[in-house]
């Protein structure tokens, strides 16, 4: 397991690495967000240009999930995102540790909605309001059941919002480590050099198309994924904030028969 | 075919307890295979849901491109929901063979 587990270059000593590197994150984030906004001009240029973009993309998928009054949740959701990202990416950074794959930080982002998305339909609707909506539009009897399942779904949300960002990364990493470093650097390029005359021929061509698999494949394919599960993180955060505000419209319909 | 295919599945099963019957416990063994099938039904089986997600939603973008962003959208949260399934068996079959809470 010594191969999967590559340690970073860079460790303080009695601090876990996903700590060392999501304050790494949390600089990187940080000094952007400072030059950016340095010397902010009317016609912007150069890094605040491209902060007001990446800044945009975010406003306009929250227009398009929660509506127009979501614009006020755009310091939540766009650090959560910006920070995915960047940790997402420094993982792939050689030597450095993503923090996204560890579960600790996962659950702390997810644990962050978890407890803003219920805060925000509290404040929206009250708490009264808010908690009668766990019971659904079913019959009176059937409610306390509808309660009990409501509550369970609700906590799987954090769970699974950990678990696909967890995955996905770290299932990510023990790839690349074991097509690079395993069957790559040590398998056939050590049999490359072990001396035998078949293992040079076979094990250098093998461990020259395994590198070229990882670095011309694997690694877009980690790219991608790093900012598709940012994205699926931010817009499933964001679909829970809509749902916490919406339920006022279902409540309103209460009342009547459910004859459907 | 179906009685070499389950001569073979027994084979493969017994593989660990001849390898490691010195060692006593089979439950590490066993749990590295059981690691790789769950893996291998969970992936198959994900891709079937995921194929059948992203052909219809193809088929909608097709028919309405002018709406083809949020079929876009609804698509990738969907994927990302089927694939969380699958996830989660990656995680126990990690647990499996890292953490290795049963020995």
């Amino acid at each position: 397991m010594d191969v999967i587990e590559h340690p970073p270059i860079f460790r303080l000593p009695g601090i876990p690495d996903h700590v060392t590197y999501t304050w790494l994150a949390m600089i990187i984030l940080a000094g952007l967000a400072f030059v950016a906004s340095r010397n902010v001009a009317l016609v912007p240029r150069g890094v605040q240009n491209f902060m007001e973009v990446v800044l945009e993309q975010f406003q306009q998928m929250i227009d398009d999930v929660i509506g127009h009054e979501g614009r006020r949740y755009l310091p939540l959701i766009a650090t959560l995102g910006l920070f995915i990202l960047v940790a997402n990416l420094l993982g792939l950074v050689p030597g450095m540790n993503g923090p996204t794959t560890n579960l600790n930080t996962n659950a702390a982002c997810a644990l962050v909605v978890f407890a803003a998305y219920h805060w925000i339909g509290v404040r929206k609707q009250g708490a009264v309001t808010y908690l009668q909506h766990f019971m659904g539009p079913v019959p009176l009897a059937l409610k306390p059941l509808m309660f009990v399942i409501e509550i369970i779904s609700h906590l799987a949300r954090p769970l699974s919002l950990t678990l696909r960002l967890f995955g996905n990364m770290f299932g990510g990493h023990i790839l690349l480590a074991i097509i690079f470093f395993l069957m790559g650097l040590q398998g056939l390029i050590g049999w490359a050099l072990s001396g035998s005359g078949i293992g040079a021929v076979v094990g250098g061509i093998g461990g020259a198309v395994m590198i070229a698999f990882t670095v011309g494949f694997l690694y877009p394919l980690k790219i991608l994924v790093s900012f598709l599960q940012a994205f699926i993180f931010v817009m499933l955060s964001m679909l829970y904030i809509s749902g916490a505000i919406e339920e006022a419209e279902h409540h309103g319909g209460e009342h009547q028969p459910a004859h459907h | 075919m179906r009685r070499s295919l389950t001569l073979a599945a027994l084979v493969v099963l017994g593989i660990p307890s001849l390898a490691f019957a010195a060692d006593g416990s089979l439950i590490g063994p066993y749990s590295v295979l059981v690691a790789g099938f769950a893996m291998a039904f969970a992936a198959g089986l994900c891709a079937l849901g995921q194929g059948r997600a992203v052909a219809s939603a193809v088929d909608a973008m097709a028919r309405q491109p002018g709406a083809a962003a949020r079929i876009q959208t609804a698509m990738i949260i969907g994927l990302a929901l089927i694939e969380s399934l699958a996830i989660y068996v990656l995680v126990v079959a990690m647990i499996l063979l890292f953490v290795q809470p049963i020995k």
